[in-house]
């Protein structure tokens, strides 16, 4: 095994009852690597995720995180990884800095650390506010704090960003960005692949329980970019779009010498592309 | 013990939502007023002196129900609560042991439940001669100690606080009504000598009447057993799904 393998999945399958909601999952995660699942709702991300952290157990194939198998972890991998589920909660009637200083109990982490973290996410002004007052995004940067506390080796996500407002999709973006600096190894789900393109360095395409395509945003763009297509919007507020094709490259020169042409984008390929080429179906239909 | 700061975090988060739970803060004077009033009511017509039998209803009513809320409703609701806010994954998934979380979880309510059923005997106005003190101390603490591990199976039943009530009351009734009403009817009584409440009543009937009480066999069998019970149906229940259904 290599040796900055942080997290190994080999042929994950999982069934609940009869429905197979996980097939044959295999992949790697590196140290200071962001891996994203990129999936349509029900594609299995959750469920990944919970196999790996130990909330679930997997029908077949092998899990290894940080070197143990995910079938033999007890509660001390949690000292060494941080978990943030898609519905995480927070101690509403507690304060913010007390919300955070019981898990600095539990880690035996500092109040210099929980001080540092607070400030990272901007929400040192508000420690002694109660935690259920915060805006929705406050309590995901909460949320986010608690799970880094303890500098974990692998951060797990379970869309970070959902329902959360684009200014602060950024700021946790811009957060996940800077522990990846840092040398966390970051596992994030996500069904917005403008999300994925920008923060992932590899991303598993996920569907029907299968990892569809995997590899880095721009390899998989490329890899189906075949047929280049341009936008174009006239002056008559007609929008068409054009692949490139000789005549096409002529109708287009002849709207521009006649300033038709109101604006024209070149379409290029993108992930939400790629996922409708390998699958048939839209991300977010 | 090595993880001693993981059980006190726990105990630390249990105290804190017990504490701004203004419900579950004024259940144990609720339980002492309700003794008082009783104590004043009955003894109205007679001086001030309660005669055995009021006593013995009064000491039965503010013990049992001292016990029976403290561990089915409070340390019940109190994880329940924790799954309706999805703090109990978070915790499960920061390094707290499942048994952790237990003693974290009963460790307030275990110690308030002794500490109020000695208060609940002074408020009464017993002579203290009628009271066996060891014999008291001892069925209270594995009276309480079976209530809280009862509360942490309603707590891995329940869902929501909602449900815990839910699951709760109805084992309230049981545990509480059986031993008070034991003394109407033979078969209620004979059912009531297997609680771990009847063998509560049972001894404080013998207070109020002053007659001595010596812990039986049969009343140790009933502790234990209930004890031992209430533990294993705990841990099946948590092998299976843990605290919470997946
Ligand atoms: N406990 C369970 N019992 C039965 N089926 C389940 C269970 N958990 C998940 N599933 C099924 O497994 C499939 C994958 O679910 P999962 O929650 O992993 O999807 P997801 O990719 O996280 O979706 P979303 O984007 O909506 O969160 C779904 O078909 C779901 O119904
Ligand atoms: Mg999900």
């Amino acid at each position: 095994m290599e040796q900055n393998v942080l997290l190994q999945l080999s042929h994950i399958s999982k069934r609940f009852k009869t429905d197979l909601a996980l097939k044959d999952i295999s992949m790697e995660l590196h140290q200071g690597e962001i891996l994203g699942f990129l999936g349509p709702s029900g594609a299995g991300k959750t469920t990944t995720i919970k196999i790996i952290t130990g909330q679930l157990r997997q029908t077949s194939g092998e899990a290894k995180i940080l070197g143990t198998d995910s079938t033999n972890i007890d509660a001390s991998i949690y000292e060494k990884i941080g978990v943030v589920s898609d519905n995480s909660g927070i101690y509403d009637k507690m304060t913010v800095w007390q919300n955070l200083s019981l898990f600095a109990q539990i880690w035996r982490v500092s109040n210099t650390r929980v001080e540092e973290v607070l400030k990272q996410v901007e929400l040192y002004e508000h420690s002694k506010k109660q935690a259920g007052k915060l805006s929705k995004g406050q309590k995901q940067r909460l949320v986010l704090a608690r799970a880094v506390l303890h500098k974990p080796r692998i951060l797990f996500l379970d869309e970070p960003t959902s329902g959360l407002d684009p200014t602060t999709a950024v700021e946790i973006h811009r957060m996940l960005l800077n522990l990846k600096q840092e040398g966390m190894a970051i596992f994030l789900t996500t069904h917005n692949m403008e999300e994925a393109t920008k923060l992932c360095d590899k991303v598993a395409l996920l569907y029907q329980g299968e990892i569809v395509e995997f590899g880095s945003p721009q390899e998989l763009c490329l890899k189906y970019n075949h047929d280049k297509k341009y936008q174009v919007l006239l002056d008559n507020q007609e929008e068409i779009v054009l692949e490139q094709t000789s005549e096409n490259i002529g109708k287009i020169a002849e709207w521009m010498r006649k300033n038709r042409i109101q604006c024209i984008h070149s379409c290029e390929p993108t992930l939400e592309s790629v996922f409708l080429k390998v699958t048939g179906k839209a991300l977010n239909a | 013990m090595e993880n001693m700061n993981k059980l006190a975090a726990v105990a630390r988060i249990k105290w804190l939502c017990v504490s701004r739970n203004t419900a579950v803060m004024i259940g144990p004077f609720m339980v002492l007023g309700m003794v008082w009033g009783c104590k004043i009511l009955y003894g109205l017509r007679t001086d001030g002196k309660l005669v055995p039998m009021m006593m013995a209803v009064l000491l039965n009513l503010g013990i049992t129900m001292n016990i029976c809320t403290n561990g089915f409703l409070t340390v019940g609701t109190a994880i329940a609560e924790e799954k309706e806010k999805h703090t109990l994954r978070v915790l499960m998934t920061s390094s707290i042991t499942g048994m952790q979380y237990f003693i974290g979880s009963i460790l307030y309510p275990f110690v308030l439940t002794v500490v109020i059923n000695f208060a609940i005997l002074w408020v009464s106005g017993i002579s203290m001669e009628q009271v066996s003190i060891p014999a008291y101390f001892l069925v209270s603490i594995a009276a309480s100690l079976i209530s809280c591990v009862i509360g942490m199976i309603v707590g891995i039943c329940a869902d929501t606080q909602m449900n815990a009530n839910l699951i709760g009351y109805p084992l309230l009734i049981v545990f509480m009504m059986i031993p008070m009403f034991g003394n109407m009817s033979d078969g209620l009584r004979r059912i009531s000598g297997f609680l771990f409440t009847g063998v509560v009543t049972k001894m404080t009937d013998c207070f109020a009447n002053g007659v001595k009480y010596t812990v039986e066999p049969l009343d140790i069998a009933v502790l234990f057993g209930e004890l031992i019970i209430s533990a294993l149906v705990f841990l099946v229940m948590y092998r299976r799904n843990g605290y919470e259904k997946d």
